[in-house]
């Protein structure tokens, strides 16, 4: 019992450590990293990263993986910047749009896998080809650069002179999400379903029904994720999604979110995505570049992995 | 002459004493029959037998060797194979590999021989008489041809001794009769088989010899020809009630549940009703289709037939929650894997399923959830340090009793119990009863479905039996004896009309009921 106690303090303190040593590192490795500047790059750089993570997180809960959220974000952006560019839409009302289309999108994820009866990280990755393609139709290999100050305003705008407006909305969700998984009883349901699909079905809860909430939620969450990064650019073409899917998954992964499903903790995923964000921005400011990152986030997954591995064997 | 002699075999499991100082026989050339009720220890004893278990004590004599255990290198050079109910094959590659695989008397590396394979099998499958073609891939083939492929590649492998599980268990009349040319063919060859079944009749058709088994321990071994099927069923049945139940009043006469020919889901055709506070038992070997039916009838399963009334109205419901809602719970077979969330505590499995009730608006309220929880772990007397628990640091009776709280929590009026006290301890396998009987004296109606013959006669007020999935009979208290509902079980001679036997007499040793 007080083992129990104990390994629990472990896995919750873990990750918040993590972050704290890596902070100190870097500002002893360079002296512009604990700089106001720096920091606020690395809160505004992961603002929509944690909003996808969020969606990665709820996918992960019901016992799926989803490869081709970062192609359903290439095809929302591009469907926004177009609408807009083009004028077709007012500003709002693309938005609204593309959200929409990303839930749809999302949904059919989840109808796939239900009428395919296959894994769902197999059926993403044809979904992911499926979006990748329809995203380069829309864009026709183009960037839609120079959006209207008004869409870049979405992410960039800084409250009283110094507050993103990008970290308003990500914290607004990540409260939101917190809340719904945690005190409602849907959320509930979304752990019950992915914890043991069969004996959720049998105790009469309607797996499916709550599978397609989830999905639709997490294709939301994608579609906002879409809008903060290509806000914040002021651009969007076909290539800014697909590096975003490892990122966030490994995120979940980092967070110790149980790949079977029915487990995740989303203060534990933020804290996550902070650990990787510190990293790339630290690594780059030491003068590591882009590729050693890639084998940085690769390292930490794998060792993760070992972890997480490590404490199912313990329990 | 003896090929294989067992000798005071004792396997225990934490719990349960699987075998009990088992001694047997069987000699060369001969079919040699295994029967037993569920949990007689049939399996075990082939587990040991074959190496894949380890007995406590005891010896295996074979060749005229002995030997404290059995391993699969030991079983294979010895000549032992088995062909199992749920076949373990490659279902990609063709026949002809899936007979050679591992089969190989070349040591290391080397090209596999295709051709020279491809001929022997043919020569082989030829001997078998039956069309199987050996480039046929694994998966098209029927599941009695995968029977022929196994027994043929045991063949190969010069096998003596073969034993057999549940051969016919899956397959049609015709093809029964071409598995038990070859099993004639095998032992005028001098090959001995081990014959598990639980159809009695065909023992009379293919078998030389049959060993009882009952709770572990060895009963008797008689001819085939010294013994018809009332002395068999009485050799498998012949143990003497002891356990106490806790006493049950009578069921009242409201009809709660009314099942009229209901179909699907591997069942056929049952009826029966189910009245208030009345304890109704199903009876029937493994792979009746009892877990089956209770699933048809809470509508985890597809129905294709028949209808379900509750309180006289008609239910078409197609999912579990709709039957939750109707007022049917089910506490499934597998508590581990269909009854609870082992890695979430004891509160949120109880309240899983009726957190929309417990909430305001979205909003779970930890309040009542905490009532509730507490509420049912008082009146379920589970015991556990906190409701917080993890599910999975309790022991199996009192995860059981989540289940049953979780399930009442709902306030249904009918109960399905699938197998309620499956390895859970003596101690606490009476609290689930009196828990049961509770239940029944409270007004709620129900359905249990058991694989232990005292348990059944012990808290049942009447008994349907099913076989292969069809109902073969409907016992009223009076009529109740473990003769005939193993008789009934087994598949009676003529399964036609079920309410048998009006004159209540329990005298019906026989294995049929007029």
């Amino acid at each position: 019992m007080k083992k129990t106690n104990w390994t629990v303090w472990v896995s919750n303190l873990s990750l918040p450590i993590l972050l704290i040593a890596s902070v100190v590192t870097f500002a002893l490795l360079n002296d512009k990293f604990l700089t106001q500047i720096n920091l606020t790059n690395i809160l505004v750089q992961n603002m929509h990263i944690t909003v996808l993570s969020t969606a990665v997180l709820i996918l992960m809960i019901i016992g799926g993986i989803d490869l081709s959220i970062g192609f359903q974000i290439s095809v929302v952006a591009v469907l926004i910047a177009r609408t807009i560019k083009e004028g077709i839409l007012p500003i709002w009302a693309a938005i609204v749009l593309g959200i929409l289309v990303c839930m749809v999108l999302a949904l059919f994820n989840g109808a796939m896998s239900r009428i395919l009866k296959s894994h769902t990280m197999i059926v993403s990755l044809g979904t992911m080809a499926v979006f990748q393609g329809l995203s380069f139709l829309l864009s026709q290999s183009k960037t839609y650069g120079g959006l209207p100050k008004e869409y870049q305003y979405i992410a960039q705008y800084r409250i009283g002179g110094w507050l993103p407006t990008s970290a308003v909305i990500t914290l607004v969700l990540v409260l939101v999400v917190g809340w719904f998984l945690k005190r409602t009883y849907l959320g509930r349901h979304l752990y019950a379903v992915g914890d043991n699909p069969e004996a959720a079905r049998l105790a009469g809860l309607n797996v499916w029904r709550i599978k397609y909430l989830a999905y639709l939620i997490a294709g939301a969450l994608v579609g906002v994720t879409a809008v903060l990064l290509s806000s914040r650019t002021g651009s969007a073409d076909s290539g800014m999604g697909p590096d975003l899917t490892f990122t966030g998954i490994t995120a979940c992964v980092l967070a110790g979110v149980a790949l079977k499903g029915g487990e995740g903790t989303l203060w534990k995923v933020v804290v996550a995505v902070f650990v990787l964000g510190v990293l790339a921005n630290g690594m780059q400011l030491v003068g590591l570049g882009t590729y050693p990152q890639y084998i940085a986030k690769g390292a930490i997954m794998l060792g993760s992995l070992y972890l997480s591995n490590r404490s199912q064997k313990a329990a | 002459m003896n090929v294989l002699e067992l000798r005071s075999i004792t396997k225990t499991y934490p719990g349960v004493t699987a075998l009990d100082g088992v001694s047997v026989s069987f000699a060369s050339g001969e079919v040699h029959a295994i029967v037993g009720e569920n949990g007689a220890g049939k399996s075990t004893l082939i587990k040991v037998i074959s190496g894949a278990e380890r007995p406590d004590s005891g010896e295996i004599a074979i060749d005229g060797g002995s030997h404290k255990a059995m391993t699969p290198l030991l079983a294979l050079e010895k000549g032992i194979a088995v062909v199992y109910q749920e076949l373990i094959q490659f279902d990609a590659l063709t026949v002809a590999d899936n007979l050679f695989l591992g089969a190989s008397d070349r040591g290391g590396l080397h090209a596999v021989d295709d051709r020279g394979n491809r001929k022997r099998a043919v020569e082989i499958l030829r001997e078998f008489n039956c069309a199987i073609s050996p480039d046929a891939l694994m998966r098209e083939l029927s599941v009695a041809n995968r029977q022929l492929v196994e027994i043929a590649k045991a063949v190969l492998k010069k096998a003596r001794i073969l034993i057999m599980d549940e051969p016919t268990a899956a397959i049609t009349v015709e093809e029964q009769k071409c598995l038990f040319a070859n099993i004639r063919r095998l032992k005028a060859e001098g090959v001995t088989i081990l014959y598990i079944s639980h159809r009695l009749e065909e023992l009379f058709e293919i078998c030389d010899r049959v060993t009882v088994m009952r709770d572990g321990k060895y009963v008797a071994t008689k001819g085939i020809g010294e013994i018809d099927k009332g002395v068999l069923i009485r050799l498998m049945v012949g143990r003497e009630l002891t356990n106490q139940y806790p006493a049950k009043e009578p069921a009242g006469d409201e009809v709660m549940l009314e099942v009229a020919h209901l179909s699907g889901n591997g069942v056929e055709d049952i009826s029966f009703t189910l009245r208030r506070g009345e304890i109704l038992g199903f009876a029937g070997l493994v792979g009746a289709g009892r877990t089956e039916l209770m699933h048809l009838v809470f509508g985890a399963a597809h129905r294709t037939g028949g209808t379900v009334r509750i309180r006289g109205k008609e239910l078409a419901h197609r999912s579990p929650s709709d039957a939750l809602k109707a007022g049917i719970g089910l506490i499934p077979e597998d508590r581990k894997w269909q009854g609870c969330f082992v890695d979430k505590p004891v509160a949120w499995n109880i309240t899983v399923s009726n957190l929309p009730k417990i909430s305001r608006g979205l909003v779970v309220d930890r309040k009542k959830e905490a009532a509730l929880a507490a509420k049912y772990r008082d009146a379920m007397q589970i015991r556990t340090p906190s409701l917080d628990q993890l599910v999975v640091n309790l022991s199996g009776g009192n995860q059981q009793k989540v289940v049953v709280a979780k399930m009442l929590a709902v306030e249904p009026d009918i109960l399905i119990f699938d197998e309620p006290t499956r390895g859970i301890d003596v101690g606490t396998r009476y609290d689930i009863y009196t828990i049961m009987v509770d239940l029944a004296k409270q007004g709620k109606s129900i359905l249990m479905v058991s694989s232990d013959m005292e348990e059944l006669l012990g808290m049942s007020e009447r008994i349907v039996v099913l076989h292969e999935g069809k109902q073969t009979g409907t016992l009223e208290r009076a009529e109740f004896s473990q003769e005939l509902v193993m008789a009934l079980a087994s598949g009676a001679d003529d399964a036609a009309g079920c309410g048998c036997a009006s004159d209540g007499t329990a005298e019906a040793g026989e294995g049929t009921k007029d």
